[in-house]
C-alpha cells in the first residue's frame, strides 16, 4: 500500500514519549555522575566516585546474587512451564483449552504486591506448609522459607511461569503437526519425536521465554523486597533502599546505570547463544 | 545390494506368509467422528507391488482411510492389516509404512541428507550403510549433490523429491501418498507424476494414492477405488473405471459424460438396447437389471464415443452446433440437442477440420455406437 | 488413535505432572482465599474459625480506598492516552514510511527490558527538576511509557493480520483515506484495540515497582498502598483484599477470553 502521507501527524504523539523516556533515562545518567550531598535532595558536582563504590565487595556482591537469582528462576521457570506450555498447545479440548488458559494468565494480572503477599501467607513461618507438615508431624519445628533465596525465587517463578507459558505455547503453536506425524511415519517413538522434532523447532520460543524471563526478574522488586527481608537484596531493592532511605540518589543512580549496562550485556550473549536457531523456520 | 534389489527383497521378507499377494487390507472397516460417518465398512485389497488410487470427491472418505492405514486414527469397526499382520491397535511409529505428505513436511531444522537418513537413524542402520543407502537414493530421485542444503533452500519440485526419498530409503511395506501433488502448477505436476510411476514400477513398491484429480488417477494407477460418501463405488482398472462405470456417480465423476433421454426397449443376455430417437444403442446390461421394458433410462456416453453425421442421416439424435473450442490436438464442439439431460452435448472431434465441417449453427446427427455407452435407470 | 502402553504410559506421566504444576500456580491463590476468611488475626493454618471481618475492613480502610480511586484514576487516563499513542504510531509504523522509524520503535518498545525501578527512578529525577512533584501529571506519564509497548504490539499484531483488500475495496468505491479509515479500518481493528487497551488498563492497575517511585503520599496507587500495608500490619485484611483482586481479575479474563479469544491476542492459537 502506497504510504499515505496524512499518516505522518500520527506519529507526533509517539515521539513525544519517546523523548519524554529519553528524558527521563537522561536525568538517572546525568545523576550517576553526580555526587551525593548528605542532607539535601540537590546533587553535588561531577564525579565518578558513585561507579568507583560499585566496586566495593558489599555492592559487587548484590550484581552477582541478582544475575544468579535471574538466572535460576529463569531455568526454573522453563522447566516447569514447558509441560504446561505443550499440554495447553496439544490438548484438544476447547474447554479444557480455555480452563487452562485462564489459569495460566490470571496470575499475571494480579500485580506482584498481591502475589508475593499470597507466598509470604503459604512460605511463613504460620504459614500454609508449615503448618501442614507440623500437623503431620513430619517436622517439629518450621522450616525456614521466608528470608531465603529458595523463597524468593519459588515467589519469582511462580511470577514468571505465565509470560513463559505464553511464549513457549507461541513458540510450539508454530509448529507444523504434519512434522510429528512425519517422524512417526519413519518410525520415531514419541520420545524420539520429541527431542529431535518438537524441542528443536521450539527453541526460537524457549530463547524468547527466557531472555523475558531474564529481564522481568531482573526488574521485580516485590518480591526480593518482601521475602527477602533485606537478607536477600537485589539490584532493584538496593536502589530503593538508598533512594528513600538514605536519599542517596545519585548512587541509586549509578546502580540503575550499572544494572542497566549488566542487562545489555547479558541478553546479548543470550541473543548469541541463539543463533544457531534464528534459521528454525517451523512453517 | 541396491535400493532396488532392497525394496523387492523387503518386500518379499517383510511377514508375509508364502503366497500371499495382499500387501494392505481393510476388512470392513469403519470410522466415526463424532455423528459424521466417514467410512462405512470399507473392504479393500491392495496386492504386493500395486499402484491403487483411491479417488473421490472431498469428504468421501480417501483420506480418512489413508490414516487409518498410517495408524493416525483407530477404526470404529473392522481390521486392518499390513503385511498380513492385524495392525489396529498398532501405533504409527510401529508400522513399517513411509508416508508422504501434501505439504512434505520436511524437517526444516535438518539438511537434506538428514531429512532422508531420519529413518534409517531410528532403526539403527549404521553410519557407513545409512550415509550409502542415502547417496543411492537421492540418485534415484536425481537429487544428488544437494545433500547439505536445507530444505527452503530448495523448489517445491526439488522438495517433493526429497520427501518421496525419505520415505522409500527404509524400505516400507508400504508408500503412502496424500493429494502431494496438488500443491504443483501443471507441467510440474505432470513431469512429477511420471517420474513417481517409474519409480514405483522400478522398486515395486505397493502404493496407496489419494487424489480428488481423476485425470491423475487414471493415467498413474493400476487399480483405483472411487470413492464417494464413506464407501467405495466401483473398483477395477482405469480402464475398467472408465469404459464400464457401475453407477451414475462414477460415469459423471470420472471423465466427462453427455446424458441422453432413451428408453428401455429389452434385455438380451448381457446387453441391453436402449432406444434414443430412431436408433437403438447395445449397452451392458448389469447396471439395468430390475428395470421394465419402455422405462425411462439415462444414457451415459463419453464426449470421444459421439460420432457426428451429416442431419439427414439416420442417427441417435439430432441438434445445432452451438459452440466450438479449439483444443490445439482435437476440437472440443459444443451441441444444443432436446435429448440432452443436462445443457448441452460435448463431442470432443479430432483434428482441426471439425472447426470447418461443423461449423457454428449447422445442423448435425448424433451416432453412437454399440457397446460406446452405458445407462442407468432414470432417477 | 492407536496407542502402546509405553505411549499411554507416558500420558499419564505427563497428564500428572501438568497437574502438580497447575497446583502450584493455584496454591497460593487458594491459600490467601482461605486466609482472609480467618476469624483470628494471626495468619495460621488450618483457621479455627471463619468471617469476613476482614472484608469490611479491608473496603473500609481509607489508605485502600484512596489508592483504588487513585488506580483508577491514573489507569484510565494512562491506558487510553496508551492506547490512542500506541494505535497511531502503529498504524504509522504499518503504513507510512519515515526516518527514525526503527529507532523510535526501539526506544518505545525498550520498556520491556529496562527494570521497573529505573524507569521509575527516572521519571522522578526528571518530575522533580522540572517541578512536576505533586499530581498526577508525571505518575500517568509513567504508565503511559510503561504500557506503551504492549498496545504498540498488540495493534501492530491486529494490522498485519487484517486483510487490506477491504481498504482497497472501499477505496476504489470512491471513500477517501480518513472515511476508509474511520469506517472500515477501525471497526474491523476493534478486537485487538479493545483487547490492547484492556492488557494496558490491567498492567497499569496493578503496576508497583515504578508507582513506588514516582507517587506521593497523596498519589498512591493500591499496590502502593498495599504494600506500605503489609510492612507494617500482619492482619489478614490484605488477604481480604488480595481475594477481591483474583476474582475482579479472573473474571475479567474470563470475559475478555469469552468475547475476544485470548488465545488469538497472546497469538498462540493456531488453526491446524
Amino acid at each position: 500500500m502506497n504510504p499515505q502521507p496524512f499518516l505522518r501527524p500520527f506519529t507526533a504523539p509517539a515521539v513525544l514519549c519517546t523523548v519524554g523516556l529519553l528524558a527521563a533515562m537522561a536525568a538517572v545518567l546525568q545523576f550517576s555522575f553526580r555526587a551525593y550531598v548528605a542532607g539535601s535532595l540537590e546533587p553535588g558536582a561531577f564525579t565518578l566516585a558513585n561507579f568507583a563504590d560499585l566496586l566495593k565487595p558489599l555492592y559487587a556482591r548484590v550484581f552477582l546474587d541478582t544475575v544468579w537469582i535471574c538466572f535460576l528462576t529463569a531455568i526454573s521457570t522453563l522447566i516447569v512451564g514447558y509441560p504446561l506450555a505443550y499440554a495447553l498447545v496439544r490438548t484438544q479440548n476447547a474447554i479444557l483449552k480455555s480452563t487452562l488458559l485462564v489459569i495460566v494468565v490470571t496470575p499475571l494480572f494480579l500485580g506482584e504486591v498481591v502475589r508475593t503477599y499470597s507466598w509470604i501467607i503459604v512460605l511463613g513461618n504460620n504459614g500454609f506448609i508449615n503448618s501442614m507438615l507440623m500437623n503431620l508431624g513430619i517436622v517439629k519445628q518450621p522450616v525456614q522459607f521466608m528470608f531465603t533465596t529458595f523463597g524468593v525465587v519459588v515467589a519469582l517463578v511462580h511470577v514468571t511461569m505465565p509470560v513463559m507459558v505464553i511464549m513457549l505455547a507461541a513458540g510450539l503453536s508454530h509448529i507444523d503437526r504434519d512434522y510429528q506425524k512425519a517422524a512417526e511415519s519413519l518410525g520415531a517413538g514419541p520420545v524420539r519425536t520429541f527431542l529431535t522434532i518438537t524441542l528443536p523447532l521450539s527453541m526460537p520460543g524457549v530463547v524468547a521465554g527466557v531472555t523475558t524471563a531474564f529481564a522481568w526478574t531482573f526488574s521485580a522488586f516485590a518480591s526480593p523486597q518482601l521475602i527477602g527481608g533485606g537478607k536477600v537484596n537485589m539490584i532493584s531493592n538496593l536502589v530503593y533502599q538508598l533512594g528513600f532511605a538514605s536519599f542517596n540518589f545519585p548512587f541509586a543512580a549509578s546502580l540503575c546505570v550499572a544494572g542497566l549496562a549488566l542487562t545489555i550485556v547479558v541478553l546479548s550473549m543470550l541473543r548469541l547463544a541463539a543463533r544457531p536457531f534464528d534459521n528454525i523456520r517451523a512453517h | 545390494m541396491n535400493i532396488l534389489a532392497d525394496t523387492s527383497a523387503a518386500a518379499q521378507t517383510s511377514g508375509f506368509a508364502a503366497g500371499d499377494d495382499v500387501a494392505v487390507r481393510f476388512d470392513s472397516v469403519t470410522k466415526r467422528f463424532g455423528e459424521a460417518v466417514a467410512l462405512r465398512e470399507v473392504s479393500l485389497s491392495v496386492r504386493r507391488g500395486e499402484f491403487m488410487t483411491l479417488l473421490g470427491p472431498s469428504g468421501c472418505g480417501k483420506t480418512t482411510l489413508l490414516n487409518l492405514a498410517a495408524g493416525f486414527f483407530s477404526p470404529d469397526g473392522g481390521d486392518i492389516r499390513i503385511g498380513g499382520e492385524r495392525v489396529n491397535d498398532v501405533p504409527t511409529y510401529k508400522r513399517e509404512i513411509g508416508m508422504m505428505f501434501q505439504n512434505y513436511a520436511l524437517f526444516p531444522h535438518m539438511s537434506l541428507a538428514d531429512n532422508i537418513a531420519y529413518g534409517l537413524k531410528v532403526r539403527r542402520v549404521p553410519k557407513k550403510e545409512r550415509d550409502r543407502r542415502v547417496e543411492e537414493v537421492l540418485a534415484l530421485v536425481r537429487l544428488t549433490g544437494l545433500e547439505g542444503r536445507k530444505p527452503r533452500q530448495l523448489s517445491g519440485g526439488q522438495q517433493q523429491r526429497v520427501a518421496l526419498a525419505r520415505a522409500l530409503v527404509i524400505n516400507p511395506t508400504v508408500l503412502l501418498l496424500d493429494e502431494p501433488f496438488s500443491a504443483l502448477d501443471k507441467n510440474l505436476r505432470a513431469s512429477m507424476q511420471v517420474e513417481l510411476r517409474e519409480i514405483q514400477r522400478k522398486l515395486k513398491v505397493t502404493t496407496i494414492f489419494v487424489t480428488h484429480d481423476q485425470g491423475e488417477a487414471l493415467s498413474l494407477s493400476d487399480r483405483l477405488a472411487v470413492m464417494s460418501e464413506g464407501c467405495i463405488r466401483q473398483l477395477g482398472t482405469p480402464e475398467e473405471i472408465y469404459r464400464r462405470p457401475c453407477d451414475r456417480f462414477v460415469a459423471s465423476f470420472v471423465g466427462d459424460a453427455n446424458v441422453l433421454r432413451g428408453t428401455l426397449d429389452g434385455l438380451d443376455g448381457a446387453h441391453a438396447v436402449v432406444a434414443v430417437g430412431v436408433a437403438r444403442v447395445k449397452v451392458p446390461a448389469s447396471p439395468l437389471r430390475g428395470v421394465a421394458a419402455s422405462a425411462p433410462v439415462d444414457l451415459f456416453v463419453r464426449p470421444e464415443q459421439l460420432q457426428m453425421v451429416d442431419a439427414d442421416e439416420p442417427c441417435a439424435t439430432s441438434g445445432t452446433v452451438a459452440a466450438q473450442v479449439y483444443q490445439g490436438g482435437h476440437v472440443d464442439l459444443y451441441i444444443d440437442c432436446a435429448e440432452s439431460v443436462r445443457d448441452r452435448l460435448l463431442v470432443r472431434s479430432a483434428g482441426h477440420d471439425a472447426m470447418t465441417r461443423w461449423p457454428i449453427g449447422a445442423q448435425v446427427g448424433i451416432s453412437i455406437g454399440d457397446d460406446d455407452a452405458v445407462a442407468f435407470a432414470t432417477g | 488413535m492407536p496407542r502402546s502402553t509405553y505411549q499411554l504410559g507416558l500420558g499419564f506421566v505427563g497428564k500428572l505432572a501438568v497437574l502438580l504444576i497447575l497446583g502450584f500456580l493455584v496454591l497460593p491463590v487458594a491459600v490467601v482465599t482461605i486466609a482472609a476468611f480467618n476469624d483470628r488475626a494471626i495468619l495460621s493454618f488450618p483457621p479455627q474459625a471463619w468471617s469476613l471481618r476482614w472484608f469490611a475492613k479491608a473496603i473500609a480502610y481509607q489508605d485502600f480506598r484512596d489508592g483504588f480511586r487513585n488506580g483508577l484514576i491514573v489507569t484510565a487516563w494512562s491506558s487510553t492516552i496508551a492506547l490512542l499513542v500506541g494505535a497511531m504510531f502503529a498504524f504509522a509504523l504499518d503504513r507510512y514510511r519515515f526516518r527514525f522509524s526503527k529507532l523510535i520503535e526501539a526506544i518505545l518498545l525498550s520498556p520491556l527490558v529496562i527494570p521497573h525501578f529505573t524507569v521509575g527512578l527516572g521519571f522522578l529525577i526528571l518530575a522533580a527538576q522540572i517541578g512536576w512533584t505533586s499530581g498526577y501529571a508525571v505518575v500517568v506519564f509513567c504508565h503511559v511509557v510503561l504500557v506503551l509497548p504492549f498496545v504498540i504490539r498488540s495493534v501492530y499484531v491486529s494490522l498485519r493480520n487484517l486483510d487490506q483488500s477491504y481498504e482497497l475495496a472501499a477505496a476504489s468505491l470512491g471513500a477517501p483515506p480518513l472515511r476508509v479509515l474511520l469506517t472500515v479500518t477501525l471497526p474491523l481493528l476493534l478486537p485487538g484495540l479493545v483487547s490492547g487497551w484492556l492488557f494496558a488498563a490491567i498492567l497499569s492497575f496493578n503496576e508497583f515497582t515504578a508507582s513506588l517511585f514516582v507517587t506521593a503520599q497523596r498519589t498512591q496507587t493500591l499496590p502502593v498502598a498495599m504494600y506500605n500495608y503489609v510492612r507494617e500490619y500482619a492482619d489478614p485484611s490484605m488477604a481480604a483484599l488480595s481475594v477481591m483482586y483474583i476474582v475482579g481479575t479472573a473474571a475479567l479474563i474470563i470475559f475478555a477470553n469469552a468475547f475476544l479469544g485470548l488465545g488469538k491476542v497472546l497469538n498462540i492459537e493456531h488453526t491446524r
